[in-house]
This record gives structure tokens, C-alpha cells and sequence, in this order.
């Protein structure tokens, strides 16, 4: 646990450099099509976070932001290089072996939400126990926990159409969370959300963070990113700056 | 994820989209009803048709004019077959029972002003029993008739009623081409047999028949159109077809192919057996073949569905669904599918079998055989067509999956 008074100008990275490391990714490579029309999204990326971190990775679109976000969600694989998540070497390892690890280790928020429209709020929250095995017995309690946390427990009982935005991401936080992931990644999660909104949720993202969740969030926008503690920025497929500080950001822009 | 998790998300999602469920089950819905409908529906015309052969009366032979070739062949056989072979089976065959010869004709029948086209059939006193008909009212043709050639008939109940109405026809007088014949009894109802509606038959003496009404003769003989052998019981069955065989070759002194056939019940339940088999499997393969369109039917469905759910697929695959997990998902939910709809589609093929039988001749009844078969066959249409889309779904990059929001 960090005591931190979140403060921007605290250099966020020295509180979390005695923690573990969670996210390393050694000289990733990653390419798309063949031959000639090859691309190449990420060049040499070298990348480490700590356990506990708050970060951002920020770009221009085609800087290979989301490319890096989906190799270390899992749900993509690096071309060349290494990839280890808390401390295991995920890059090689099987189709079956990676979705247990996105189960286990990791939580996603989108931006579009994706909820199950058919499912309640408490049922898209049990969801991925369901996956990982939980008993049937333990998963209402977990995911009511879950939902409490968000500050929704008087809306488990409703359909994501019954929601307004900003509660069906609370809903999908909730859901990312509730398998104790040891990251938390968001896609631009508030990027259909209102500003007061997103405020809102921002603050849920903070307050998760304190109890210890490494955050990576993807975001274009200067205003969200200013409340992480660190952003990473990429530009052509490489990081341009590892260890920005919200406080500097007016100058990378 | 265990089984019954699957299933139980599986059941999930299809009661979520009840209307695309309901559409994807309709073509397997039909196709099992057809294949129960048709399969039930012959084997009811395959029943009235042994039935129908059972009310010939028991242990029946039948012997006709033509060698075995020649029924195959639509030409008029020569006249061998006659009266006096009808005598000789009777009195030199110990196995038989009794015999009744008939000579059969089609003609007009009139009475005052009506008139109708009936089947003239003379024969002897021993067709009642031969042939399983029985007498309503007054008496049927005997013994002293058909000695004296006298002019007489016993008429069916539908000629009854059609010649005269209500009233009893006794003793009245019909007209058969230039003869004149009284009346002497009226048939118990029988019904139908093989097409012919043996109510509208006329008997008359054979000798009547032969000399004054057909006028044909033959140098042989008086002339028959078959014979009706009843036989003492099941076992002396065979062993009466080989003796009144080899009597009628002595008698017709043949060297080469018999000039006769003799066929026995199980003959023509084989002969109609064949025909209507036939017909069962037609339309078992019609609705087979509809079956197997239901089965497209839910492949391309569930291929549409997959790409409608992209989204949710790959959102599961984000929060921990193995590519394993998402194809037994796809696979359960098309069984899941056909199963419901083979089960609804058998509901309804019975019904149609049970109306059928209960608004036609015909003797249905709920093809067991056939309805395991079709639940099977449905189950696993479900699992052969489910597979593409399945796999599908389980190949799909989650990325692009969630991007195509």
C-alpha cells in the first residue's frame, strides 16, 4: 500500500520503485502484413512498471499506444522480444495458458463498456469468476463487493439499457475488478462519458489504485491524463518518454 | 468453465433472443415433423393395406389364370382355369378347406328408372365362408342355384341403397343386360378393399354367370376368373399350395411353365407391401431432405449470429474465455437449438399422425422407431452444422472484435 497525497508533482515513480516489478516488456517488436507492405507498430519497446502504479500511455493515433496495450493485455502477441507479466514470460506460452492469465491477472475496461445487454449488472460482474471456476456459492458476495465499491449497490438488479453511461462503466470497473486482478487496463474509459462524469469515474480509478491495483490507462486526452501519476508516451513505434510527469505534459504536446 | 455452466450460459443467451431462436429452430421444427408426419402416415397405409389382406379371411389362396410371368404382363390370359379344376382341388386337395370359384364381370345393373355400374361376381355358396362376407338380409346364392343356373342375386348394401332407397329390395326384380334377375338377399356392409368397394357387388350363381350373362366359354371348360382356396390352418398352408400345383399340372397336363399362379396372403401383403414401402420412403426422404435444409438453416443463423455478437465474443475472450471455452459455447447452444426444435417438431409430427388417423381410413400410430431417430438425427444436425460457426467465433481476434464498436 502507498500513502501518497496525490499530489502532481510528486515524483510518483520513486514511491513505487521498491515494489515489484509488474509490467516488463524487453525489445518488443511487433509487425503487421509481410513483405512489402509490412508495418511495423512497435520498434524496440522497452517498457517496466511497478507494482501499484498509476500510469497513462499517450500518442498520436498509429503510434503503436494501443498496439502496446493489447501486448500487455494479453490479447495480443509481441512479433519479437519479451514480454513479463508479474514476473512470468507470457509471450510464448498457449492460447488456453494467456486467457487463464487475462482472467487471473488482469482487467479490462473499454471504451464502449461492453456489457452483456441480456445479463443484469450483478450477473456481468460474475462473469468472469464464471470463467476462472469460482464456486457458485462465493460469486454473488464477490460481485455485490465488487459493485459496492463503484457505488452501485442499489443497481445490481438492472440491465445495462436501464443504466446511464457513466454507471455501465462503474458496472464494467466493477466487473474488471472483481477477479483481483493485479493490473488494471482501460482503453480511453472515458472517452463516452460527459466531463462530470468522467470525473467520477476517474476518481474510482484512483481510489483503486490506492488500495494497491497497478492502473495503465490509454488516453489521448491531456485532462485525464493529468490525473495519473506517470505517462508514457509513444510516437512511431517507439516510447518517446517513459517517466513523464502530469506537470510536464504541456511540453511533450 | 464446467459443463453445465456452459449450458446454463448457453440457455441464457438464446432466451435473451427469443426471436432469433425462434426463426433458426423453424427449419428443423418442420423438418422433424415432416419426417414423423410421413414415416407415421405410411406406416398407417402399410397397416390398412395388411389389414386389408387379413379381412380376405384366413389362410386364403388364390389361384388365377396366367403363368406367374405372365401377371406382369397386361395381356388377357388364355382360358385354362376352370370350374371343374375348382371341383377337383375341392374333392382331391385334403388340406382344403373349402372352395369358391368366381367368375367376375363389370356391368349396368338397373331397377325402374335407376340404374348403376356394379361388379357382377358369380360364385358358389362357399365364398361367404371362403371370403369373409356375410349375409344381412334374406339369403345368399346355394347350392341348388348354381345347379339350375337360376336367375338370382344377392346384391351389396350400397347397390341396396342406391336401386331402393328404403325399401326392401326382396323379391324385386333387377336388370342385368337382357337377363332378369330376383333378388334373394343383401350383403352385410364391408367396406373397401384394395380400391374395389365391395359393397357394390352383385353375386350371382357362376353357372348363371358363365352361361347366360358372360357367355363365354372356353373348350376347356366353364371359364373362371380366379379361385379362392381356404385352407384347414396356418401349418397345411405350403403343403396345400404344392399339391393344388401339381393337381392343376396333372389336369392342364403341362410340360413346360404353368399356365396358373397361385398366390397365397402373404404374396399380395408382399406385392402391396413393396408398393406402399415405397411410398414411406419417398416421403421419409422428402423430409429428410427438409431436415437437412433446417440444418443449413441453423448454420447460416448461428454464422450471422457470431458476426452480430462480435463485441461479446471477444469481451469474453478479454476477461478470461478460452478460445475452447467460446467454441463449446457456439456448439451447445446450436444443440441446444436443434434439440428444442426436434422436440417441438416431433410434438407436432405426432399430432399430424394422430389427426390423420383419426379423420382418414388409414391406421397410424406414433412411430417410436422413427422418433428416435429423428430427436438423434436433429441433435446431431445441431452439432455438425453448429461447428463452422463455432469455430468461427472461437478464432476471432478479440481485438478487432472489441474495436468494431
Amino acid at each position: 500500500m502507498t500513502a501518497t497525497n496525490n499530489s502532481a508533482t510528486l515524483s510518483s515513480t520513486s514511491l513505487h520503485e521498491n515494489n515489484q516489478v509488474i509490467v516488463r516488456l524487453e525489445n518488443i517488436n511487433k509487425y503487421y502484413g509481410m513483405g512489402d507492405i509490412q508495418v511495423q507498430a512497435l520498434n524496440h519497446v522497452n517498457l517496466t512498471i511497478h507494482a501499484g502504479e498509476y500510469c497513462s500511455i499517450m500518442g498520436a493515433s498509429g503510434s503503436g499506444k494501443s498496439t502496446c496495450m493489447n501486448i500487455i493485455g494479453c490479447l495480443d502477441r509481441p512479433t519479437a522480444g519479451k514480454y513479463y507479466l508479474d514476473g512470468c514470460n507470457v509471450a510464448e506460452i498457449s492460447e488456453n495458458e494467456l486467457a487463464k492469465i487475462r482472467n487471473a491477472k488482469l482487467g479490462f475496461v473499454f471504451q464502449q463498456f461492453h456489457l452483456l445487454p441480456q445479463l443484469t449488472a450483478l450477473d456481468n460482474v460474475i462473469l468472469p469468476m464464471v470463467y476462472a471456476g469460482i464456486p457458485n456459492s462465493e460469486r454473488k458476495e464477490r460481485a455485490k463487493e465488487a459493485l459496492n465499491q463503484v457505488g452501485l449497490g442499489n443497481r445490481m438488479n438492472n440491465r445495462p439499457n436501464q443504466l446511464s453511461g457513466g454507471q455501465q462503466q462503474r458496472v464494467a470497473i466493477a466487473r474488471a475488478i472483481v477477479n483481483k486482478p493485479v493490473v488494471l487496463l482501460a482503453d480511453e474509459p472515458t472517452g463516452a462519458l460527459d466531463s462530470k462524469t468522467t470525473q467520477e469515474v476517474l476518481e474510482i480509478f484512483t481510489n483503486l489504485n490506492k488500495t494497491g491495483i497497478t492502473v495503465i490507462m490509454v488516453t489521448h486526452e491531456p485532462d485525464v491524463a493529468k490525473q495519473t501519476e506517470r505517462i508514457v508516451w509513444f510516437r512511431d513505434g517507439e516510447v518517446i518518454h517513459s517517466h513523464l510527469k502530469p506537470a510536464d505534459l504541456h511540453q511533450a504536446i | 468453465m464446467d459443463f453445465l455452466e456452459s449450458v446454463r450460459m448457453a440457455t441464457t443467451t438464446l432466451v435473451a433472443n427469443k426471436m432469433r431462436s425462434s426463426l433458426t429452430m423453424l427449419g428443423i421444427i418442420i423438418g422433424n415433423a415432416s419426417v414423423i408426419a410421413m414415416i407415421g402416415i405410411g406406416e398407417g397405409a402399410q397397416k390398412l393395406v395388411s389389414d386389408q389382406v387379413n379381412s380376405l379371411g384366413p389362410n386364403v389362396l388364390f389361384i388365377i389364370p396366367g403363368s406367374p410371368e405372365a401377371q406382369r404382363r397386361p395381356l388377357y390370359p388364355k382360358q385354362t382355369l376352370v370350374l371343374a379344376d375348382a371341383e377337383a382341388i375341392a374333392g382331391q386337395v385334403p388340406s382344403v378347406k373349402e372352395v369358391a370359384p368366381s367368375l367376375n364381370g363389370s356391368e349396368v345393373v338397373a331397377y325402374q328408372n335407376k340404374n348403376i355400374t356394379g361388379t357382377i361376381i358369380g360364385t358358389t355358396p362357399e365364398f361367404l365362408t371362403v371370403r369373409n362376407f356375410d349375409v344381412a338380409k334374406g339369403r345368399f346364392v346355394n347350392q341348388l342355384d348354381v345347379k339350375r343356373q337360376e336367375d338370382v342375386a344377392a346384391i351389396g348394401s350400397e347397390v341396396a341403397i342406391q336401386l331402393f332407397g328404403s325399401n326392401d329390395p326382396i323379391g324385386q326384380r333387377i336388370r342385368v343386360k337382357n337377363l332378369t334377375l330376383e333378388v334373394i338377399g343383401v350383403m352385410q356392409p364391408k367396406g373397401a378393399t384394395f380400391g374395389d368397394n365391395q359393397d357394390m357387388n352383385i353375386f350371382v350363381p357362376i353357372t348363371t354367370m358363365a352361361k347366360r350373362l358372360v357367355g363365354r366359354s372356353s373348350p376347356y371348360g366353364l371359364p373362371v376368373t380366379f379361385i379362392s382356396v381356404s385352407v384347414k390352418d396356418q401349418d397345411s398352408m405350403k403343403a396345400a399350395q404344392f399339391q393344388i400345383e401339381n393337381l392343376l399340372r396333372l389336369r392342364h397336363k403341362i410340360k413346360g411353365e404353368d399356365d396358373f399362379t397361385v398366390r397365397n396372403q402373404q404374396d399380395l401383403m408382399n406385392i402391396l407391401g413393396s408398393i406402399t414401402g415405397a411410398l414411406t420412403l419417398l416421403l421419409a426422404a422428402t423430409a429428410a431432405i427438409s431436415l437437412i435444409v433446417g440444418g443449413i438453416g441453423i448454420m447460416n443463423i448461428m454464422l450471422v449470429s457470431v458476426t452480430e455478437r462480435t463485441k461479446e465474443i471477444g469481451l469474453r475472450k478479454a476477461i478470461g474465455a478460452s478460445p475452447q471455452d467460446i467454441l463449446i459455447q457456439f456448439i451447445i447452444e446450436a444443440i441446444i437449438l436443434s434439440a428444442a426444435g426436434g422436440l417441438i417438431g416431433t410434438g407436432l409430427g405426432i399430432s399430424g399422425v394422430v389427426l390423420v388417423g383419426i379423420f382418414s381410413p388409414l391406421k397410424t400410430g406414433i412411430p417410436l422407431g422413427a422418433i428416435a431417430i429423428a430427436l438423434g438425427v436433429s441433435g446431431g444436425i445441431g452439432l455438425f452444422f453448429g461447428v463452422v460457426p463455432a469455430r468461427q467465433a472461437a478464432k476471432l481476434d478479440p481485438i478487432e472484435a472489441l474495436r468494431s464498436a
